[in-house]
């Protein structure tokens, strides 16, 4: 019928993952470590980011969702801790349940900051990923459709609400085929020309990377 | 004259169906058709409005608790008793702004009161303004899931709504599974972004055209309804299907549709609209309705026959 269970992470950084856990993963389509389905279509091609070695870049993916899992345990603990939401829930019942859980996970990473979960290393790395796959005659199209009411900067903070009032970019199917899959419970969104790491259940900003989108 | 016009239409089609049945072949594969002509009636009502059929409602971008939003919600009120549709789906941008309990109440309960209290269903997806815990709002129906599909109540009909703004690789499966996998004979997607659309401020999302089209495509589908861009606009068939753009429920850009578009067959972005459908057997029905309870788009389209 439907469908909202995430499942494990596939492509370049599911490959990196099995890789590192020295498991198979069969789908992954990789081309000299880069997945295909992110390369630039058309157009001149732009210098191909400095490659990484592939275990360093596996280490780098690896210790990402380490911290993604933990961010998600610390997210679980504090879920287990109220009152189930139903399926069917009221207004009442869903707003009392996000801002709860948002206070509960406000007050359990009390001291985060930014890079606990983007490190130096990984944000380094999703530039990069993010700067290939912006190159090429669509990257320009591609910035247009995330920026699409995506105009107002403004500051954000790691463990703050996400803003009531900004509405959600649009993430291209390119973006999210390039960065690696995250469980259910996090997403990943721009504010501005930031990547952040979003809780969609707490309605809160988990991490975030300064300037991540390309071709400003 | 809308009547007589539908009627010759159908008439049309009704031969069309004889001179294949006579020739031993079915409808042939092909782009889906609007047939009827574009008209301007004088009763909003006029679709066969058939027992038996399935009537629905689309409406998007609406959440705003303004004075126009209430004042189209009463005319999806006043034609609900006139043609008894029985579920709306929603093509995001359910909810603008914050979304506390009194939001709900002033941006989508207070307004469509009497149609949720004569039992309509309504059935969204998520805009880019939508937070994704609408996902679990009960009179939205979708079983706390942030892309789904359910069957029609009457007649051969799949409704998927997609979450077009987060198109992940697992949700783009998902749609093809369920496209694959359907046996009706109506596979209808709606999801918030337009694949196509002559709006000057959004216009067509060509990244998840990229993504989305083959599957429609491949799967046969006839009918596709989006939002978005606030306006109405029914698109010429694009690879043999219609895209419409239903995104003026509660807010309008008015004259934002290219004049010069080569997409559009109808546009309407002078005032606020929604729609109506209704599919028996092969035709669906449609009439976009605009605030004042004008009949500002009307038509039949053909579904899609799969290819022999």
């Amino acid at each position: 019928m439907a469908n909202s269970a995430r499942t494990p992470a596939v492509g370049l950084f599911g490959a990196a993952l099995a890789m590192a856990a020295g498991m198979a993963v069969a789908p992954a389509r990789t081309h000299s470590g880069w997945d295909e389905r992110a390369q630039p279509r058309g157009g001149v091609q732009q210098p191909a980011p400095k490659a990484q070695p592939a275990d360093l870049q596996a280490k780098v993916f690896a210790d990402f969702m380490e911290r993604v899992k933990a961010y998600v345990a610390v997210h679980q603990k504090a879920e287990a801790t109220l009152p189930p939401l139903p399926k069917e829930a009221t207004p009442k019942q869903i707003d009392q349940s996000q801002r709860a859980l948002g206070t509960l996970i406000q007050s359990a990473r009390a001291g985060a900051q930014r890079g606990d979960i983007f490190t130096p290393e990984m944000t380094a790395l999703v530039k990069r990923l993010l700067a290939r796959v912006f190159a090429g005659s669509d990257g320009k199209q591609l910035r247009a459709s995330i920026m699409d009411e995506n105009v107002k900067p403004i500051a954000i903070k790691v463990n703050q609400r996400y803003p009531d009032e900004f509405p959600l970019t649009t993430m291209p199917p390119e973006v999210l085929q390039t960065l690696p899959k995250l469980p259910e419970g996090l997403e990943y969104r721009f504010v501005s020309e930031q990547l952040i790491l979003l809780d969609p259940h707490a309605h809160i900003i988990a991490d975030f990377i300064i300037d991540a989108l390309p071709g400003k | 004259m809308w009547t007589r016009r539908a009627a010759l239409a159908s008439l049309l089609i009704l031969n069309l169906a004889i001179a294949c049945a006579m020739s031993g072949q079915s409808t042939p594969a092909g782009p889906a058709a609007v047939v009827a002509p574009q008209s301007k009636a004088d009763a909003p009502v006029a679709l066969p409005n058939k027992a038996g059929t399935l009537k629905f409602a689309v409406l998007g971008d609406f959440g705003t608790a303004s004075k126009q939003q209430y004042q189209l919600a009463e005319q999806m009120d006043k034609l609900q008793q006139k043609f008894p549709y029985e579920l709306v789906i929603l093509v995001g941008d359910n909810l603008y702004g914050s979304e506390r309990p009194q939001d709900f109440e002033q941006k989508f309960e207070i307004p469509y009161k009497p149609l949720l209290d004569r039992k309509v269903k309504f059935y969204a997806s998520l805009g880019n303004h939508d937070d994704p815990n609408q996902s679990r709002y009960a009179l939205f129906n979708m079983d706390a899931k942030r892309y789904y599909s359910f069957k029609g109540p009457k007649q051969s009909v799949k409704f998927l709504a997609l979450e077009s703004s987060y198109p992940e690789p697992e949700q783009i499966k998902w749609v093809e599974g369920e496209l694959k996998g359907s046996n009706e004979d109506w596979k209808i997607p709606f999801f918030h972004h337009p694949l196509y659309s002559s709006g000057g401020r959004h216009g067509s999302d060509l990244r998840l055209r990229d993504t989305l089209e083959p599957l429609f495509v491949q799967h046969n589908v006839s009918v596709v309804f989006t939002g978005h861009d606030h306006f109405y606009e029914r698109t010429k068939p694009q690879k043999g299907i219609v895209y419409f753009v239903a995104g003026s429920g509660g807010q309008l850009r008015s004259g934002d549709i290219d004049p010069k578009s080569p997409l559009t067959a109808r546009g309407f972005d002078t005032d606020y609209a929604f729609m109506v459908c209704e599919i028996d057997g092969d035709q669906l029905y449609f009439n976009t309705i605009s605030r004042s309870g004008q009949i500002v788009d009307s038509g039949i389209i053909l579904r899609r026959q799969p290819p022999k």
